[in-house]
């Protein structure tokens, strides 16, 4: 059996979850490659603090909020777990807080900006462009 | 610990034309509410606009300073509000 020095990310989710590579030379960075796959294979993928049932943080309990007041199927990864977690999405988004929303792949924002859509109708627009593309 | 003042200020210093309102919310020093109108976003996204407020800060931001909430307004864009 190949052994793994590190934990597949903590993902709740109704959809498939991601696994870490199963083994890493020093030279890799396995938990930035296990994030970036996390984000490749859900169209709808949101790192928060806390899980959707019990966020750890008020903007994470907004942003699922607003997501579950849509009605739309999601992947969450809770980052409290290991602060690699956080330091890696953060090298990878270029955007130092959390949560952080990804659709297609792409960031979509952190709370304000998903509270702003929302408001705004622009995120049942995205989402509905993400769920049926 | 920053105050609402020097956070406005420190925006509107590091981007052209900026003009800041900044609110510490908890009154903790390390909670922000801040909107912002510049120039400086003009055609850009708001994930770019809030980047280039976040970059003022660097790594302070989730350090010293827990939570920037942010809102950015282009001068086009508040008059049409």
């Amino acid at each position: 059996m190949p052994s793994s020095d590190f934990e597949p990310l903590p993902m709740s989710s109704s959809e498939a979850t991601a696994t870490a590579p199963a083994a890493a030379s020093e030279q890799t960075n396995p938990i930035r490659d296990a994030i970036a796959q996390a984000i490749d294979e859900h169209r709808v993928i949101l790192f928060m603090k806390g899980t959707p049932e019990a966020p750890a943080c008020g903007f994470s309990a907004r942003t699922v909020a607003a997501l579950q007041a849509l009605e739309v199927p999601f992947a969450a990864v809770d980052v409290l777990p290991d602060a690699r977690i956080r330091q890696e999405l953060s090298a990878i988004s270029n955007w130092p807080t959390i949560p952080q929303l990804f659709v297609d792949g792409e960031l979509l924002g952190g709370c304000d900006i998903v509270t702003e859509m929302y408001e705004s109708g622009e995120l049942a627009q995205a989402l509905a462009e993400a769920t049926t593309a | 610990m920053p105050s609402a003042q020097d956070i406005k200020q420190r925006i509107e210093s590091a981007i052209p034309g900026a003009q800041a309102d900044v609110e510490d919310y908890t009154g903790g020093g390390d909670h922000f509410r801040a909107t912002v109108t510049a120039t400086a976003f003009e055609g850009l996204s708001r994930i770019e606009q809030h980047r280039l407020i976040y970059a003022v800060f660097g790594a302070e931001i989730g350090g010293p300073i827990h939570a920037l909430a942010l809102k950015t307004h282009t001068p086009s864009t508040i008059t049409t509000n």
